[in-house]
């Protein structure tokens, strides 16, 4: 019984801790959606060129690779290019980023 | 029968695992909750030379409030299920996104993205932990708010929090970045929400001015710790100066090690030098520019000798300093006078400025890392043996002269017992240094795999018996660390861990706490 009871008084704690964080949340900031990347030249620009416009990885613009190709590096990287995870470029956003990659260079 | 996940936490059935999968997708929706080997891909790449299996998560979140995250422990304390957290999952060369331990569930923050204040009069900010250091650098900008960021090295694709939260350190004067830290929001294992410091008191509006509150401080206890989920994290970002000299100072022997140390101590603690200066060996720099296939072939560590050829060919020193002055036009007028007596008092000292290497590809990085702009030239060390193996090696030191001698020569004595370079910097603190070395191999040779291994876990073993000990490390040897530092203190983490998550939910094995 006593058990219970403690249990029952840790759920209405959690509760109104809960509450208690939305009334602050909602007192304190305006909703807000959050970063979402543009299109495939800022995530290229922000993202990519620090290495591959600077002489730290291969030159990837111009090339024409395949969008199948840019996707799968890009999710399980190579050697010392670490991976990007889908919560830091949606699918969406890398099938732009592949787009832009491929494209030749007079479509950039 | 074949399981359907690529990994399964410690001591959870499937059945409850399949439970405590269903509850989240009850929370999070299915998108955000990954399971296939496809999906998880990301999350299990990592540089350390041990396999990735040892590290493979059973599943992903992806949390985007704090609302979800408390019911997310709630589920993990029901079924016993161990998640690990990450924000932006880029703590390459200690673990990447990767959990500690094979099974555990990760907690994706990246989406948790929002910047939710930046004070330009008072310069701090406010921000969640998928908030990246390009992002804020971005807004920072777009609102011509005048403040700069101290950042690691991989600046735009990590964030403050997960750096901060880790003890990283920037190059900045505010590059000892946890003092710089200024109240956080955390989801304890319960499920309650804590807000530390002026933060747990209702209306207060000095959440993020004043660091101490009231009562024990509490900040330090969630870095490199695993008792709660840090959902806001509050810092001080540094106004930007009317005038900014960025400089280098080469020196040619190992030994000169000593002379710069005890010159630039009593510029750093004084504040005449006030950033966080680095003092990087010619190995660490050489492969913004070189090649080491041009030097060197075959096993082995590179000898002094090829050492000496690419010094001349690349125009680096042995030693090369990189520190900066700030403040007004006349300020730095008076330091740089203070600062060229110093250093040209020995004869030893070759000092460059903008004028004379603004085009040199290492000074123009290191300038960059010094005034808090992005850039992720550093990566260049992966190239130098290439095949993406990485562990930063991190002990700490005096600032003293003696003392970094010691620790350089035993380092590179190490690293050659296993074929290894020497690719190591200090970082001078207030009256520390950390001392990094990056140590690189071939993650697709086995034996470099294994030579690798051995020669951290010697480094570890050696440092650590003449008391010197590492203030960071990657998650294949936390436990290692964590005995270094003896019993009690790890009682007393034990302690705690058990008070504040006594079903051990959270990122069981972080700094070999369980």
């Amino acid at each position: 019984m006593k058990r219970l009871k403690l249990k029952a008084s840790a759920f209405f704690f959690i509760s109104a801790a809960m509450l208690m964080n939305n009334a602050w949340s909602e007192q304190e900031y305006k909703p807000d959606a959050g970063f979402v990347w543009k299109d495939g030249a800022e995530i290229y620009a922000k993202v990519c060129a620090y290495c591959h416009e600077a002489n730290v990885g291969p030159k990837i613009l111009n090339r024409e690779l395949p969008v199948a190709y840019i996707r799968a590096i890009v999710r399980s990287g190579i050697l010392a290019m670490p991976a990007f995870r889908s919560s830091e470029i949606d699918d969406e956003s890398l099938a732009k980023l592949a787009n832009f990659i491929s494209q030749k260079a007079s479509q950039h | 029968m074949a399981s359907k996940y690529i990994a399964l936490p410690k001591g959870v059935s499937e059945k409850d695992f399949d439970a405590a999968i269903v509850k989240f997708r009850e929370i999070l929706g299915n998108d955000s909750v990954l399971t296939s080997a496809e999906q998880l891909a990301p999350y299990t790449k990592t540089m350390m030379p041990v396999s990735d299996a040892e590290h493979t998560l059973s599943a992903a979140l992806l949390a985007t409030t704090v609302e979800q995250i408390q019911k997310i422990v709630a589920v993990c304390n029901q079924y016993k299920v161990p998640i690990w957290t990450i924000s932006t999952g880029k703590n390459l060369g200690y673990g990447s996104a990767a959990p500690a331990e094979r099974g555990q569930v990760v907690l994706d923050l990246k989406r948790m993205n929002r910047i939710l204040e930046v004070d330009k009069d008072l310069a701090f900010a406010l921000v969640e932990p998928g908030v990246t250091y390009q992002q804020l650098y971005d807004y920072i900008k777009e609102h011509k708010l005048g403040l700069w960021l101290s950042m690691p090295a991989p600046t735009a694709i990590a964030g403050p929090v997960g750096n901060t939260l880790d003890r990283g350190v920037g190059y900045t004067p505010y590059g000892e970045q946890f003092l710089f830290a200024c109240g956080m929001e955390v989801v304890l294992a319960n499920g309650e929400v804590l807000r530390t410091g002026m933060g747990s008191m209702p209306n207060s509006n000095t959440w993020q001015v004043f660091k101490w509150g009231y009562g024990p401080y509490l900040d330090g206890i969630f870095t490199q710790s695993n008792y709660g989920i840090v959902t806001k994290f509050g810092f001080w970002l540094m106004p930007a100066p009317p005038a900014f000299k960025p400089f280098a100072i080469q020196y040619q022997h190992e030994e000169d090690i000593v002379e710069i140390v005890e010159t630039i101590r009593p510029l750093r603690i004084s504040g005449v030098i006030p950033n966080a200066v680095v003092i990087a060996h010619a190995l660490y720099e050489a492969p913004v520019t070189a090649k080491r296939s041009d030097y060197v072939s075959g096993p082995g560590s590179i000898p002094d000798e090829a050492v000496h050829r690419i010094m001349k060919d690349h125009k680096l020193g042995i030693w090369n300093v990189y520190a900066a002055l700030y403040g007004t036009q006349e300020q730095i007028d008076v330091n740089w006078k203070i600062v060229m007596e110093a250093f040209l008092r020995s004869g030893k000292a070759k000092i460059l400025t903008e004028e004379e290497v603004a085009e040199d590809a290492a000074f123009t990085y290191r300038a960059k890392l010094m005034c808090g702009e992005m850039t992720l030239t550093e990566f260049s060390l992966y190239n130098w043996r290439g095949g993406g193996g990485s562990m930063w090696f991190a002990p700490v030191s005096q600032a003293r002269g003696s003392e970094t001698l010691k620790q350089m020569a035993l380092t590179k004595q190490i690293l050659a017992k296993y074929g290894l370079d020497y690719s190591g910097e200090f970082i001078v603190g207030m009256r520390d240094m950390h001392h990094i070395v990056d140590v690189l191999y071939d993650k697709t040779d086995p034996e470099q795999v294994k030579a690798a291994y051995q020669c951290f876990d010697e480094l570890l073993t050696e440092f650590s018996a003449r008391g010197y000990g590492t203030y960071r490390v990657n998650t294949a040897f936390m436990d290692k660390v964590a005995e270094t530092y003896g019993p009690v203190q790890r009682n007393i983490h034990k302690t705690l861990k058990k008070a504040l998550d006594p079903n051990g939910i959270l990122a069981p094995g972080k700094s070999g706490i369980r």
